[in-house]
C-alpha cells in the first residue's frame, strides 16, 4: 500500500523517521486532520462537500477557551465545556442541512456560508485577541500521555472508533452509501433522503466542533485563526485516502490511512528540509492527484 | 385449484393525461391471485403507463383502483410496497455500492436493529432465506456491483418477495422487461422460478417478446393506443393473432402528406457498413441517399435508439465503418456531427434541444455563430436579420425573437430547433421522436417540413413514436430487434407496407 | 401562462438594483456625510479591485462552475509585481497577468481533461498558487520603494478629478461586457450554463469554453492583484486573502444564478457596489470589521437561496 511504500522510502531517506519520538509527532500531527475527516467522510460519501469545517472548528475553539478555566474570565465549566462546543457544532451543521435540504441550496454554498459566519463570529467574540486556556483536563489532552500517546490522540482514536460503528452499524451510516450510490433508487426505497441529509451534516458539525476541541488544547490557547488551512488538509486527506467525490465509496478507515499519508508525507517532508510553504503546494497537487484517479471518467457534465 | 377468484388487484376505468397526450383512455385489468398476466402492447400503447400508476409512481387522473375488492389508492412507490406491490425493473435497481443483503432489505433494516445498531448477522441471514426462495445460490455478503445481470434480477425477485413478509393480502409483482438482458438459459431459470412462485404471489409479465409472453403468461391483455383491445387466455393465442391485434388500421395516406413524397435522389449521404456500438447494436449496414426520409423501427432494445445517438455523434461506434459524403468518420462528440453537416431533433427537446432561458433568435444561432461574427464580434444586427428570416419561414409563433423558448409551445419549439439546423446548413437530420408531446396540428406541420425540406435535397433518419407513422413518412423502413437490423422495406409513395408486416420482426 | 412566469424573473432583474438604491438611501439617512461625493467617489475606489475579481469569476460562475482560487491568485500577481517592478519596469504588470492566464488555463485543463469538478480543482490550484506566492517571496511582504512606485502611478494617480482606478474599473467594465455579451465565447458560456446538454449537442465544444473562462478569471484575478500592489505599495502572499468571500457575494447578490446562466457584468457590478455599500455602511455604523464577515455570510446564503432556479437541479448535492 502507498502508505507503507511512503514510509520506507522516508525510513531510508532519514532515519529519525522511525524513532518513538517521531511517531508522536505524526500521531499528534494527524489526530485532528482524522477528527475533521471522519466528519467530512461522511458528507462525502452522501455525495455533497462541506466546507463550513474551519468555521465550525474555530468556533468551536473559541467557545471553549471562553467557557473554561482561562486567562480572560472567571468561567470554568470544565467538561461541561467540551458538551457545549459539540452541540453548538451539531448545531451549525443542522442548520446547514436545513438550508441545504430546504432551501435547496447546493452543499458546497450552504457551507461556504457558514464556514464565514463561523469564523465571523469567532472574530465578532474576540477580535484578533487569543484567549489562553488553563483548565488542566483540556490541556491534558495535548500535555498528559498514556502509553507515550497523548490522551488527545487517543480521543481522536475513540472518535474513529465511533465513526466507524456509525459507518457500519447503523442504519444512518448504510443510507449515507446509499444517497451516494444512487440517490434516486434510494429514495425509492423509502429512505427519507431529506432526514439522511440533515442527519450527516448535524453529525459533521459534532465532529468539527470536537476538531476545534483538539485544535484548543493543543495551542493552549482559542483565537479566530485556529482554523485556517485545515479544510485544505481535511480534503486532501478523504481524497487521497480513497474515498470518491461522487460519494458510496470509500469509508473512515479509508480517511483514517488518507490522514495517515497526509501526516507522514508533511512529516517526511520536514525531515527532509522541505519548508510548509511548499508543502501546501504539494498538497495542492495531492489532491488533483487523487482526485483525477478515483473518479468515474464516464461521467460527461461535471460542475 | 383456488375457487377464489376475487381479483388481488383491479384497476378499473383508468385515464391519464400528459400535456399533449391522451396516455391511458379508459383502461381496465384484473389481477387474480396466483395468476401470471401478460401485457403486450407497442411503444406508446400505455403499458408502461399503466405500470408506473400500478407501482405508485404517477397517479391517474379517473378510475380505480381496488385491492382485494376495496377501493385504494396507491401514493408512492413505498405506498405500493406496503401494499404487497413489489417491482422488478428494466433498469436495475439495486444500489451497486452495497451488498446484497443491504439492498433485500433497503429501508426495512428496522427489524434487525436493536438499540441503534443493525444486527448484520440476522440481516444477512434473513437475506439468505430471500434467496433460498428463489433458489439463487449467491452469498448475499457480496456487493451488488459484482453480479451477473441475471443474477442481480433473481436478487431484485427476491427482495420483491420479501414484501409478503408485511403485505396483507396477496403479493402482485411486475415484471418489466425482465428479460431483454438475459440469455436463453438464464431466461428458462427465470420462468421456472416464476411458476415455482405463484402459489405466493401473481405476477404481470410486461415484454416486448411475444414468444415468451404467451410461454409464462395464464392471460394475457393487448393495449393499443392508450386503450385496452383484447384479453385472452394465452392458450388460445398465438404469435400471429397478437400482432393483428396490436396494430390499428391503415393510416390515411393525406394525414402524412403522401402525396408529396418525392422520389429519393441518387447521391449517398451517408453510409453504415457493419456499424456494431459495444453490446447495444451490431451488423448494422444501409444507405443514406439524398432526399430519402430512411425510417427505423423497433422497440426499446432493438438498439434503435443507440444507433440514433451514434448518428447524432453522442455514442461513437466500436466497429464498423460510417462514412458521410464518402469519407470516413467516427463521430466521438456532437460538434463533430454539426461540423459535417448532421443535424439532431432530439427526444428531449427541452433539455437537449433548445437552451429553454436563452431567447428564440441567440437558440436558431446557437449552430452555427460563425457566420455572425465579424472581428470576434457578434453582428447584433446580422442575426436579427437570420432569426426573424427563419421564423417566418417556419412560421413559428412567437410574440418576438427575444422571447425565451421558455415560453413556446412544443411545436413552436421544435420548430426553433429545426430553424436552427437549418441555419447551420444541416444536411442530414436526425429526427428522435420528433412528434412526441405535439398536438395534432402541429404535427401536421412537422409533416409538411419533412416534405419540403426533403423534397429540396435534404436526408432524415427517422426514429418515431409510433409504427404508422414511421411507414407514412419514410421512403424505406429498417426495422430492428434486439441489436440487429432483420427486415429492410420498401415505402414508397402509393406502395406502402402495412404495420401488420413489420410489426412480426419487431417483437 | 408567459406573464405569470415572468413575474419572478422580472423581480430577479430588478432586485439588486433596488436594493442598492435603497441600502444607498438608508446609510445616507443614518450618516449623512455618506451622501458627500468625496465618500462616494472613495466608495467608488474602493469597489474597484473588488469589481475586478468578482468580473473575472462571474464568467467561471456563469458557466455553472465556481473558481476558489481568485484570491491566491491575486496576492500572487502582486508578489509579482513587488519582486519585478524595478527590473521589467511596465513588463512587471503584463508579467503578472501573463501568469495568471497561465494559471487559469492550468485549472480548466484539470476541471476539462481531469473531469475534477471546479471547486476542488480550484481550491486545489489556490493552495498550489498560495505555495508558490509564499515560496518566491520568502513568506514576507513586499514594500515597493520609489522606482516601483513611480511604474504604478498610472494606478495611483487622478484625472480629470477622479482616481484612476475608477477609470481602470469602468475600463474592465467595458471589456468584460463586450466579451460577456457580444462575443461567441460569451453567448457559448450563457447556453452551457442555462443548459450545457443542449449546448453540447448544438455543437458547441463546451470543453474549449470552459477552459477560456477559467483563463479569463485567473487573469482578471491578476489585473485586480496588481491594482491592489499599486494601491497599497506593496505586495505579499495574503494581499487579497480576504476578498474571495466578498467577490462571490457580489456575484450572486448582483443576480448572476449560482446554477449558471443567467446573469451579467452588470449585475456584478451592482452587486459589488453592494458588498461595499453594506461594508462601508457597518463601519459608519460601527459594526466590529470582523462581525462584517457574518453578514456577508448570511447574506450569501440568502441571495443563492433567492436566485437559484430549483427547476433546474432535480437533486441538490
Amino acid at each position: 500500500m502507498v502508505l507503507v511504500l511512503l514510509c520506507l522510502i522516508i525510513a531510508v531517506i532519514n532515519h529519525n523517521f522511525l524513532s518513538f519520538g517521531n511517531f508522536v509527532r505524526i500521531s499528534q500531527d494527524a489526530a485532528i486532520p482524522l477528527v475533521l475527516g471522519l466528519g467530512e467522510t461522511f458528507i462525502i460519501l452522501m455525495g455533497s462537500i462541506d466546507l463550513s469545517v474551519e468555521g465550525i472548528l474555530t468556533l468551536a475553539a473559541v467557545i471553549l477557551s471562553m467557557t473554561v478555566l482561562n486567562g480572560l474570565n472567571d468561567n470554568n465549566l470544565g467538561l461541561l465545556a467540551v458538551l457545549l462546543v459539540l452541540v453548538v457544532g451539531g448545531v451549525v451543521g443542522f442548520a446547514n442541512g436545513i438550508v441545504h435540504v430546504r432551501l435547496k441550496v447546493p452543499s458546497f454554498m450552504a457551507t461556504l456560508g457558514s464556514w464565514f459566519i463561523g469564523v465571523g463570529i469567532a472574530n465578532a467574540l474576540l477580535g484578533g485577541m487569543a484567549i489562553r486556556i488553563n483548565d488542566p483536563l483540556i490541556r491534558g489532552l495535548a500535555i498528559r500521555r498514556a502509553l507515550g500517546l497523548p490522551w488527545g490522540v487517543w480521543l481522536a482514536l475513540a472518535c474513529l472508533a465511533v465513526a466507524f460503528v456509525i459507518q457500519n452499524h447503523t442504519r444512518l451510516g448504510r443510507y449515507i452509501y446509499a444517497l451516494g450510490g444512487g440517490e434516486e433508487l434510494a429514495a425509492l426505497s423509502g429512505i427519507s433522503v431529506s432526514w439522511v441529509r440533515i442527519a450527516t451534516f448535524t453529525l459533521a458539525g459534532v465532529f468539527y466542533a470536537m476538531g476545534g476541541v483538539l485544535a484548543a488544547a493543543q495551542l493552549g490557547l482559542g483565537n479566530a485563526q485556529i482554523g485556517n488551512g485545515r479544510l485544505f488538509t481535511t480534503v486532501t486527506a478523504v481524497v487521497v485516502g480513497g474515498t470518491s467525490l461522487s460519494g458510496g465509496e470509500g469509508g473512515v478507515l479509508q480517511t483514517f490511512v488518507g490522514v495517515l499519508i497526509v501526516s507522514v508525507l508533511s512529516n517526511g517532508m520536514v525531515l527532509m528540509g522541505v519548508p510548509p510553504s511548499v508543502q501546501i503546494g504539494l498538497q495542492g497537487l495531492m489532491i488533483i492527484g487523487a482526485v483525477a484517479l478515483s473518479i468515474d471518467r464516464k461521467v460527461r457534465v461535471v460542475k | 385449484m383456488s375457487a377464489d377468484t376475487t381479483a388481488a388487484i383491479s384497476m378499473v376505468g383508468i385515464g391519464k393525461r400528459f400535456p399533449g397526450v391522451h396516455a391511458l383512455k379508459n383502461v381496465s385489468i384484473e389481477i387474480k391471485p396466483g395468476e401470471v398476466v401478460g401485457l403486450i402492447g407497442e411503444n406508446g400503447a400505455g403499458k408502461s403507463t399503466l405500470m408506473k400508476i400500478l407501482s405508485g409512481v404517477y397517479q391517474p387522473d379517473s378510475g380505480q383502483i381496488l385491492i382485494a375488492g376495496e377501493e385504494n389508492r396507491i401514493e408512492s412507490a413505498a405506498d405500493a410496497n406496503h401494499k404487497g406491490i413489489g417491482m422488478v425493473f428494466q433498469e436495475q435497481s439495486l444500489l451497486p455500492n452495497l451488498t446484497i443483503g443491504e439492498n433485500i432489505y433497503l429501508g426495512n433494516e428496522r427489524q434487525f436493529t436493536k438499540f441503534g445498531l443493525v444486527q448484520w448477522r440476522a440481516l444477512y441471514d434473513a437475506a439468505a432465506r430471500q434467496l433460498e426462495k428463489v433458489k439463487v445460490d449467491i452469498d448475499p455478503r457480496m456487493r451488488a456491483d459484482a453480479l451477473s445481470f441475471a443474477a442481480r434480477q433473481m436478487v431484485e425477485l427476491a427482495k420483491a418477495l420479501t414484501l409478503e413478509e408485511h403485505a396483507a393480502g396477496h403479493l402482485v409483482i411486475l415484471l418489466d422487461e425482465p428479460t431483454s438482458v438475459l440469455e436463453r438459459a438464464e431466461i428458462d431459470i427465470l420462468f421456472n422460478r416464476v411458476r415455482a412462485l405463484k402459489s405466493r404471489a401473481s405476477f404481470v409479465f410486461v415484454s416486448h417478446r411475444l414468444d415468451e409472453v404467451l410461454q409464462l403468461s395464464d392471460r394475457v391483455y393487448v393495449m393499443k393506443d392508450g386503450e385496452v383491445v383484447a384479453e385472452l387466455a394465452a392458450a388460445d393465442a398465438d404469435v400471429g393473432m397478437l400482432h393483428r391485434l396490436m396494430v390499428g388500421r391503415t393510416q390515411q395516406a393525406d394525414y402524412y402528406y403522401e402525396p408529396l413524397q418525392m422520389p429519393v435522389q441518387d447521391a449517398i449521404l451517408l453510409e453504415a457498413d457493419q456499424l456494431a456500438c459495444g453490446a447495444a447494436y451490431r451488423n448494422v449496414s444501409f444507405k443514406l441517399r439524398a432526399g430519402e426520409v430512411l425510417g427505423i423501427a423497433g422497440v426499446i432494445g432493438s438498439g434503435r435508439e443507440e444507433l440514433t445517438r451514434t448518428l447524432a455523434g453522442f455514442a461513437p461506434h466500436t466497429a464498423g465503418t460510417l462514412k458521410i459524403a464518402s469519407r470516413e468518420v467516427r463521430l466521438e462528440t456532437p460538434a463533430e456531427a454539426v461540423d459535417l453537416g448532421i443535424g439532431y431533433i432530439p427526444r428531449e427537446r427541452r433539455v437537449e434541444g433548445l437552451v429553454l432561458f436563452l431567447s428564440v433568435s441567440a437558440n436558431i444561432t446557437l449552430a452555427d455563430l460563425a457566420s455572425l461574427t465579424r472581428f470576434g464580434l457578434i453582428d447584433a444586427r446580422k442575426e436579427r436579420g437570420v432569426a426573424t428570416d427563419w421564423t417566418a419561414r417556419l412560421k413559428v409563433r412567437t410574440p418576438n425573437i427575444n422571447t425565451l423558448c421558455l415560453g413556446l409551445s412544443g411545436g413552436n419549439q421544435q420548430k426553433v430547433v429545426l430553424a436552427k439546423w437549418l441555419n447551420a446548413k444541416a444536411r442530414i437530420l436526425v429526427l428522435d421522436h420528433p412528434t412526441r408531446g405535439l398536438d395534432v396540428g402541429a404535427k401536421e406541420e412537422v409533416y409538411e417540413l419533412v416534405r419540403r425540406l426533403t423534397g429540396a435535397g435534404l436526408s432524415i433518419v427517422l426514429t418515431s413514436d409510433t409504427l404508422e407513422e414511421t411507414i407514412g413518412l419514410s421512403h424505406s423502413v429498417l426495422v430492428m430487434r434486439d441489436g440487429e437490423i432483420t427486415h429492410r422495406a420498401d415505402a414508397a409513395r402509393g406502395a406502402k407496407p402495412q404495420q401488420i408486416d413489420l410489426i412480426g420482426h419487431m417483437v | 401562462m408567459a406573464v405569470k412566469a415572468l413575474r419572478p424573473e422580472d423581480i430577479r432583474k430588478w432586485l439588486p438594483l433596488a436594493t442598492l438604491a435603497v441600502l444607498i438611501l438608508l446609510v445616507g439617512i443614518a450618516q449623512p456625510s455618506f451622501l458627500q461625493p468625496g465618500t462616494l467617489i472613495e466608495l467608488a475606489s474602493d469597489t474597484a479591485v473588488l469589481f475586478i475579481l468578482a468580473t473575472g469569476v462571474t464568467f467561471v460562475i456563469m458557466l455553472g462552475g465556481i473558481d476558489l482560487s481568485i484570491q491566491s491568485m491575486a496576492s500572487l500577481a502582486s508578489v509579482i509585481v513587488a519582486l519585478t517592478i524595478t527590473r521589467l519596469g511596465y513588463g512587471s504588470f503584463l508579467l503578472a497577468i501573463v501568469i495568471g492566464a497561465i494559471a487559469g488555463f492550468l485549472s480548466g485543463i484539470v476541471h476539462v481533461r481531469l473531469k475534477i469538478p471546479s471547486f476542488i480543482a480550484t481550491l486545489a490550484m489556490g493552495g498550489v498558487l498560495f505555495s508558490a506566492a509564499l515560496v518566491i517571496s520568502k513568506e514576507r511582504s513586499i514594500t515597493l520603494d520609489e522606482t516601483g512606485r513611480a511604474y504604478q502611478a498610472w494606478i495611483t494617480s487622478q484625472a480629470f478629478g477622479l482616481p484612476n482606478v475608477i477609470f481602470i474599473g469602468l475600463l474592465v467594465l467595458a471589456a468584460a461586457h463586450v466579451v460577456q455579451a457580444h462575443t461567441r465565447f460569451g453567448r457559448y458560456s450563457a447556453a452551457i450554463g442555462a443548459g450545457e446538454p443542449a449546448a453540447y449537442a448544438s455543437g458547441v465544444k463546451v470543453g474549449r469554453q470552459k477552459i477560456f473562462a477559467f483563463v479569463l478569471s485567473a487573469a482578471f484575478a491578476a489585473v485586480a492583484g496588481v491594482v491592489l500592489a499599486g494601491r497599497l505599495a506593496s505586495g505579499s502572499p495574503t494581499l487579497a486573502a480576504e476578498l474571495l468571500l466578498p467577490s462571490i457575494a457580489a456575484v450572486v447578490v448582483g443576480g448572476t444564478a449560482i446554477t449558471g446562466g443567467v446573469g451579467s457584468i452588470w449585475r456584478t457590478l451592482v452587486g459589488a457596489l453592494i458588498i461595499s455599500v453594506v461594508r462601508i455602511g457597518m463601519t459608519f455604523l460601527g459594526v466590529n470589521i470582523f462581525a462584517q464577515n457574518i453578514v456577508f455570510g448570511a447574506v450569501l446564503i440568502g441571495a443563492v437561496a433567492i436566485t437559484i432556479d430549483r427547476t433546474k437541479i432535480p437533486i441538490v448535492k
